[in-house]
């Protein structure tokens, strides 16, 4: 059942996003939320990076950029978790939330110098490498879209979280239902751009335009993401 | 072995069907750990520390003597791969499958955590001051006579500090053992070249002839041999190299060779006068007392001793006559025998008459520091160490990296001999044979964990100290380097002296930069040549290049051992490339990476010719038992047309009675060796043990990647070549 809610799900994305690529439409997808994830430190992701409220600055986010805390995303191909050491560069400074029971016990962390045991919330399976930093580099660096708009392809709406939950299915449909949108390969599924291999559960649509091409965004082969 | 029912298409259908349904289940992401797996962030991280990137650090490899510099990638604070340094003159980037193992040494399952005392069965957990102040109890009131340090081959830093706690306690009796050492070559290179270990330069030569020296697999250095061996092949001024190998059992060299040619045990010096004698009525010009000398050999008793066709005499005289200059090389065939040292003797006068000294065997650079140059292990001192333990004269012995209780043969009864001894401390990696019999077992760091510096005895380029670091932080908080533990009995003697240093690392760091102008250093402050040092993994310095004597020294008449008509073969131990003495048994990569030349992973096999196997009536498979004169092992035959018919070999490595790779898998030769040792140099003969070998009427199927079994495929392809989009899968399935 669950195979069949999941593939059911991949391909109303798909049509979405076919769709989406023939209006020329900003990429988004159909939204596949994971399970509620209860962390040890229910972090506020809203509070940092919502949007300000220049109204009442205590109820609104500070519009914080995703990358100033998770550094390591533009730099390697796994985003991890930010070290304490950042969390508390910041904290120490301000002593308006230092009695939060949040902040106290990331304090208790600090001064024990034990890292907090966050519980995972995106997980690919072993045999798929996903590269943050390649993604950050097109999306942000190339074609200049903010960090909130690049990382939210695949991670949601952040800043009206508190905790973060998994909110796209990240299989590999969904996945190809963006990298199929870009590339010159042949609807036969025979390689124009020089893509090895197309997956035939997804040949792409022709689109009455150019009947034998469609584009997809990404690269194209196997072992992009199966090394 | 197999000894079941249970057979390859049996298990070939079980693991279809369990793959199918792994298959089956997988559908959906099982593997995914959504809001399951939890992530742990640094606390502080240093700029480097970036997830999912890694970070390289040089280090050296202790895996053997061989001392290659390595590169150890690490990621989050874990390593995960080593690789060699392209800086080092020994191994330039390269490493082999033993060394590569290494990471199985660290994160073994069976490693000790905690110092233990040991009563019999019985142990317990100590604090490591508890166990330090017991070593000091003990040593009180005992004279340095009776104590004795046991080591492996020692270099380097953790050398000197040894010396200086043994000269803290008195005593002289420091022995270093190594169960296949290289000594009896070694003594016969001091004889014959004036230096212990010249540089060999099979890149030089147009021909090799390698009396079983397995430079490719498990001799001296054989990382750096392999990639001379490729030069060689590429060839000197256009020519390929040729290479000729004579031994009684195949090696992995001898695979590789032109022309393998099997020799009778133990004869080979015998052949090797004979070709200098053919060499001089083939018109080399011989000085006369060597002619005088090897006038008798003449090629029909040559011939008829070794084994060798007179054919194959001549054509290898042709052979040395048109080609030079040449390399002749003595390994561990030859150097095993009672003869062991006028083999390889003999052998040296060979390069020596046609002139190989100084062009392809050259002077050795030898680093400057005496006090860290390399107490060479040899497996005489265990010997003497022996024969101490047994007249009762030592009181407190200490083991460190080393265990002669496995690869000593049992009629030397090490293992009873050292319960006269009245306090035993082991440092030691694993609960092995001879920790077992310890009263006090210290735990030692891992050698990705631990400083040191290492000299090696073979020094291929300019002088070469090898830098040990730790690539990562300790798995167990609560085990320690040899290093350190030896500085903190020094600092309960020698207080004022040593107090100054925290540790080994302070120590060595100190002692380096002490000497930071004659390594090559004077230019940088103290901080810029450690780092430099760290980064490098290896420090090169300009040594002093000792002459070479040229004169040839005659070697005395090798004799053959004697014929016994109740052990009538030869046992050969086999050296093997991964195992070599069994330390490294419970590395789970060298148990089941296949041998080179058997294919056999995971088990002990008696290999024998298939010739003597027919006339004894013994198939591939069958348990014999291999009977000497002091004991006797049983393991499945294995006919293998490499092997002399008036020998057999079982490979060395394998019969541990602890950890959890190694204990149950295979039979262990060295208990069973013959007590015969080298006449000059004491040494073990290891290749001297008579035996006789009798069917036990069971059969088993060897486990193995060649022949029928794993080879043939039921008489189907298994390759067809043809482009992707000429298949049709649906047939091919
Ligand atoms: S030869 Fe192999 S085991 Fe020996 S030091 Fe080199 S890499 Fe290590």
């Amino acid at each position: 059942m669950y195979r069949f809610i999941r593939f059911s799900t991949l391909l109303v994305g798909l049509f979405i996003a076919i769709q989406g690529y023939a209006a020329e439409a900003p990429l988004t997808t159909a939204d596949d939320l994971g399970p509620a994830v209860e962390q040890p430190i229910e972090f506020p992701h809203n509070r940092h990076a919502g949007k300000h409220d220049p109204s009442d600055p205590s109820k609104g986010g500070m519009e914080i950029d995703c990358q100033y805390c998770h550094t390591y995303a533009r730099r390697s191909s796994i985003a991890g978790i930010p070290p304490l050491q950042k969390c508390v560069g910041c904290h120490n400074n301000i002593e308006s939330v230092k009695d939060k029971p949040r902040i106290k016990k990331l304090f208790e962390a600090w001064e024990a110098k034990k890292p907090i045991q966050w519980k995972k919330v995106h997980d690919l399976p072993d045999f798929v490498r996903f590269n943050h930093e390649r993604h950050i580099k097109r999306f942000v660096e190339q074609q200049g879209h903010t960090s909130q708009e690049a990382c939210g392809y695949c991670h949601g709406d952040v800043k009206n979280m508190t905790v973060a939950r998994r909110q796209k299915s990240l299989s590999m449909g969904w996945c190809a239902s963006c990298h199929e949108k870009a590339h010159t390969v042949a609807a036969s599924g025979v390689d124009v751009g020089k893509q090895a291999y197309w997956y035939t559960f997804q040949k792409p649509a022709t689109t009455a335009k150019v009947p034998e091409d469609i584009k997809a965004k990404g690269p194209n082969d196997c072992w992009q993401c199966h090394k | 072995m197999i000894e079941s029912g249970f057979d390859r298409r049996d298990f070939l259908k079980v693991l279809g069907w369990g793959g199918t349904a792994v298959a089956l289940s997988g559908c959906g992401n099982t593997s995914v750990q959504d809001g399951k797996e939890t992530v742990v962030s640094y606390v502080e991280a240093s700029d480097y520390m970036i997830p999912g990137v890694s970070v390289r650090f040089n280090s050296t490899c202790t895996q053997c003597e061989a001392g290659c510099s390595i590169n150890g990638r690490v990621r989050e604070g874990r390593v995960l791969k080593l690789e060699g340094n392209p800086d080092s003159d020994i191994n330039r980037g390269k490493m082999c499958g033993l060394g590569q193992a290494g990471v199985q040494h660290h994160y073994n399952p069976d490693r000790l955590k905690e110092p233990m005392l040991l009563n019999g069965d019985q142990s317990q957990s100590v604090s490591w001051e508890a166990a330090l102040k017991l070593i000091n109890d003990k040593l009180q009131g005992v004279s340095g006579d009776q104590i004795a340090f046991l080591t492996g081959t020692v270099s380097g830093h953790v050398k000197a500090l040894l010396g200086n706690f043994m000269e803290s306690v008195g005593s002289k009796h420091h022995f270093a053992y190594e169960a296949l050492s290289s000594a009896v070559l070694r003594a016969a290179n001091k004889k014959s070249y004036g230096v212990e270990m010249p540089r060999y330069s099979l890149d030089k030569a147009k021909v090799v002839v390698s009396f079983g020296a397995d430079f490719l697999g498990a001799w001296v250095s054989p990382v750096h041999f392999s990639q001379q061996y490729s030069r060689f092949r590429k060839g000197v001024d256009g020519q390929r190299g040729v290479l000729v190998q004579i031994e009684s059992k195949m090696t992995l060299t001898g695979a590789n060779a032109d022309r393998w040619l099997a020799i009778r045990p133990g004869t080979e010096g015998v052949l090797a006068l004979g070709l200098i004698n053919a060499l001089g009525a083939a018109g080399l010009s011989l000085p006369a007392e060597v002619a005088a000398e090897v006038k008798a050999y003449d090629k029909a008793r040559v011939s008829k001793e070794t084994g060798v066709a007179v054919g194959h005499i001549d054509k290898l005289v042709a052979l040395l006559r048109t080609r030079t200059p040449s390399l002749v090389l003595a390994g561990n065939g030859p150097d095993g025998f009672a003869q062991g040292s006028e083999n390889v003797a003999a052998i040296n006068l060979l390069n020596q008459v046609l002139g190989n000294v100084g062009k392809t065997v050259e002077a050795p650079v030898s680093a400057p520091f005496a006090q860290l140059q390399a107490t060479n292990g040899d497996s005489a001192s265990l010997y003497k160490l022996n024969e101490g333990m047994a007249r009762g004269q030592y009181k407190v012995l200490f083991a460190c990296g080393t265990n002669p209780v496995f690869s000593a043969p049992a009629s030397l009864k090490v293992a009873e001999n050292i319960k006269r001894v009245g306090f035993k401390v082991a440092f030691a990696h694993y609960l092995d044979e001879t920790a077992q019999q310890a009263d006090l077992v210290l735990p030692l760091d891992s050698s990705l964990e631990d400083w040191g510096t290492h000299i090696v005895a073979y020094q291929p380029g300019e002088a070469h100290i090898g830098i040990q670091q730790p690539l990562m932080e300790k798995l167990h908080a609560n085990t320690r380097g040899a290093g350190d533990i030896l500085l903190a009995l020094l600092k309960s003697r020698r207080a004022e002296e040593y107090k100054a240093f925290e540790d080994y690392y302070a120590y060595l760091r100190a002692a380096v930069l002490q000497n930071k102008a004659a390594l090559g250093g004077g230019a940088l402050d103290d901080e810029g040549f450690w780092e430099q040092t760290l980064s490098k993994g290896l420090i090169r310095v300009a040594g002093s290049s000792a002459a070479l004597s040229t004169s040839t020294v005659v070697a005395a008449v090798p004799v053959a051992t004697a014929e016994n008509p109740d052990y009538p073969l030869t046992l050969i131990p086999g050296i093997t490339p991964n195992l070599r003495d069994g330390r490294y048994a419970n590395q789970p990569w060298l148990q089941e990476s296949p041998d080179p030349l058997t294919t056999i992973v995971w088990d002990s096999w008696v290999e024998i010719h298939p010739k003597k196997a027919a006339e004894l009536g013994i198939a591939e498979g069958d348990i014999v038992e291999v009977i000497s004169r002091t004991g006797s092992i049983k393991a499945q035959a294995y006919l293998f047309p490499g092997i002399h018919p008036e020998a057999v070999s079982v490979p060395l490595g394998r019969g541990q009675n602890w950890g959890r790779y190694a204990k149950g898998f295979g039979v262990n030769p060295f208990q069973i060796l013959d007590p015969v040792f080298d006449k000059q140099t004491g040494e073990l003969a290891l290749n001297d043990t008579r035996v006789k070998i009798k069917k036990s009427g069971k059969r088993v199927i060897v486990i193995k990647d060649e022949g029928a079994a794993g080879g043939k495929q039921m008489g189907k392809k298994i390759a067809v070549r043809a482009s992707t989009d000429e298949v049709d899968l649906s047939k091919e399935v």
